[in-house]
């Protein structure tokens, strides 16, 4: 069984990332769309249970793997690559396609890893590739996020690796398969190192502190990628943790709770990022077939609405320079297609019916009901809540409605709107035809969302948070604060621990090389030929041709002579050896 | 918000009280046989976390854009 499949899915886009920068320029945005395209068809046509096997030392690497959850979780991230570059069309920068494009790969590359180095491999390149996004908005503000992104991540890899060389020695082998709950302490180290990327608070900081500062376009890709991966593995190794139903409601009310208080738009929606996800955690806790379908399900209709508000958030910032609260306001008129298409993706996170929140969350939420999780289950409607009242009523009001502000957008690029359309109308699809994705599932649970109940529970909450929101309105109103969050623990002593591990360490070697310098010279001095004081004496000079002091000029012939034989000694080994 | 908004916002609450009461359905949980629970949810969930996390920004939370002064 070497290779069944001609390629991973993800090869093309890595090949895309290589070959991108050496097209002409006209070329690059329309390869971006046809290598994301190409990937997406091979994450379809490879058939199931096929394998791309290659020997690497005394293990055997599974590169990809297709399963039923592998192909839900690969096609939509393939297919929002391929939105992400319709919409960064005009936008992005070549260096921002290529890591744009390695960081797809590497999503991909999670998704269908079939044993643990191929997964880490991936893990690292996610990190790396994201965090170029951050950078490319070359802000002062955007390199220092995007260095303490990276700082962080690289902590979570290494816990990953912990975990995954101490579950190597113990069992000998590299496959990734289920860990029972609580099994061992690599898989808690593997669970750390997972619930990092998945922005398990505490260790969510990142997120909220690296994707309000990406680029317009990267924030698109970040939104999608970095969590949703790790909640793909989340269901793969830790299905019923029931730590992470109480992890995952947490989530789901910490992010509500921090949005209130966010001001910049992009962060509003990262912190629902971390809501949402979430959900999903919680569905991984509770462990059902229905609700591991229900974290798949989420997972993908999450990424759908969630990259549209990024877009619509990102077309605000691109067209108008701004992106907190208090400074926009009145921009309907000005923009009203961006308007109704970020209207689709806040309907949709809000769970509206039609919209494909409706059919996902309503299965996590149900599965926790038919578990009799009851606090959770209510503690779930309430960060439900929370969504609409955020994402769906203040982030539209203050940014499209409200006060006038002063700002002037320019004219949306045309390639912005055509990207958020096709998300858009994928959010409406699903929701509308929810077969269409439950009958891709991977587990063997079925679930009906347009029943009476349900419809009723969701429209009470969603008039009832809409009616509160009208009343309280003037209390929502974005303030110029930052809010404190985990990210204090490494933000704040940074000055500190820089100046005493840092500095000090710097000018303690700088002293010592001072000291060593100054002893060479009077050495240099002192132990010199002593011939030329003789002379001196002779000549009553003191001093005259005496060396001041080492000059480096003088010694360096006699170092290119050495260098010269050493090198021809190479060269007539080198000649030696081919002769015989 | 026009009147004809709030009439139809009404005039869609009305509806799901109704479909409560015409279509009972088991009572699966406690707050299965409370009438309209979920309109009291959300009304007041939605207060609830609005001053709760509003209360902690005032609390600590909330610092100055400066705050940070990283390197």
């Amino acid at each position: 069984m070497i290779s069944e499949l001609p390629v991973p899915p993800w090869l093309f886009l890595i090949g895309g990332a290589l070959i991108l920068p050496v097209l002409p320029k006209l070329l690059r945005s329309p390869a971006f769309l046809l290598t994301s395209l190409l990937s997406m068809a091979f994450v379809w046509f490879i058939p199931e249970g096929a394998r791309f096997e290659v020997p690497f030392a005394s293990y055997t690497l599974i590169l990809c793997q297709m399963d039923q959850l592998s192909r839900v979780f690969g096609t939509i991230f393939a297919l929002i690559a391929f939105a992400g570059g319709v919409y960064g069309f005009r936008v992005q920068s070549t260096g921002e396609q290529v890591a744009a494009l390695l960081y797809a790969a590497s999503a991909l590359g999670v998704t269908f890893a079939g044993d643990y180095v191929t997964l880490f491999f991936f893990w690292e390149l996610m990190a790396v590739s994201s965090t170029y996004l951050v950078w490319a908005r070359r802000t002062v503000e955007s390199q220092r996020a995007g260095i303490r992104y990276l700082l962080v991540h690289l902590f979570g890899g290494s816990l990953l690796l912990a975990g995954i060389l101490l579950h190597t020695v113990k069992t000998g082998t590299i496959l990734i398969s289920a860990f029972e709950p609580d099994a061992s302490a690599s898989a808690w180290l593997i669970l750390g190192g997972v619930a990092l990327n998945a922005a398990i608070p505490p260790l969510h900081a990142w997120l909220v502190d690296a994707y309000p500062r990406a680029t317009v376009a990267g924030a698109v890709f970040l939104s999608a990628f970095t969590t949703k991966a790790a909640v793909y593995v989340l269901v793969r190794i830790f299905p019923g943790w029931d730590i992470l139903i109480a992890f995952g409601v947490l989530m789901a009310l910490y992010g509500v709770v921090y949005a209130v208080l966010a001001n910049d738009i992009r962060e509003i929606l990262a912190y629902h990022i971390i809501s949402q996800v979430g959900y999903m955690v919680a569905g991984v806790g509770i462990g059902t077939e229905m609700s591991l379908n229900g974290t798949t399900a989420h997972a993908f209709s999450h990424i759908l609405y969630k990259a549209l508000l990024f877009m619509g958030a990102g077309v605000v910032l691109h067209t108008t320079g701004r992106s907190k609260l208090t400074e926009l306001g009145g921009l309907a008129r000005a923009m009203p297609a961006v308007l109704a298409l970020y209207m689709v993706g806040a309907f949709s996170i809000s769970g509206f019916p039609l919209f494909n929140g409706f059919i996902s969350k309503g299965m996590v939420v149900s599965a926790a009901a038919e578990a009799h999780f009851e606090i959770a289950v209510l503690l779930l409607h309430l960060a439900s809540v929370g969504t609409f009242l955020h994402t769906g009523l203040k982030l539209p009001y203050f940014t499209w409605f409200a006060e006038e502000s002063t700002a002037l957008p320019t004219k949306t690029p045309p390639s912005m709107l055509v990207g958020m359309s096709i998300v858009a109308f994928f959010c409406a699809l699903f929701g509308i035809a929810p077969s269409l994705l439950y009958r891709h599932l991977p587990f063997n649970a079925s679930f009906e969302p347009y029943t009476i109940p349900h419809l009723v529970e969701t429209t009470q909450l969603l008039v009832f948070t809409f009616m509160s929101f009208w009343v309280f309105r003037r209390h929502l109103r974005g303030e110029f604060t930052i809010s404190l969050d985990t990210d204090w623990l490494y933000r704040k002593p940074a000055r500190v621990v820089n100046r005493s591990v840092v500095l000090s360490a710097g000018a303690f070697f700088d002293a010592a090389e001072r000291i060593a310098e100054t002893v060479v010279k009077q050495l240099t001095i002192i132990l010199g030929n002593p011939w030329p004081r003789t002379r001196g004496i002779f000549q009553h000079e003191w001093g005259a041709n005496v060396p001041a002091a080492f000059e480096p000029n003088a010694a360096r012939p006699p170092m290119e002579k050495v260098i010269a034989l050493v090198l021809a000694c190479f060269l007539l080994a080198a000649l030696l050896s081919v002769a015989r | 918000m026009r009147p004809w908004h709030w009439m139809s916002l009404v005039l869609l609450a009305a509806l799901s009280l109704f479909a409560e009461f015409a279509m009972p359905h088991d009572a699966e949980h406690w707050w299965s046989v409370v009438p309209g629970f979920f309109m009291l949810f959300g009304f007041v969930g939605c207060l609830v976390i609005i001053f709760f996390s509003k209360a902690l920004g005032k609390l600590f939370l909330q610092q100055d854009e400066d705050y940070y002064d990283d390197l």
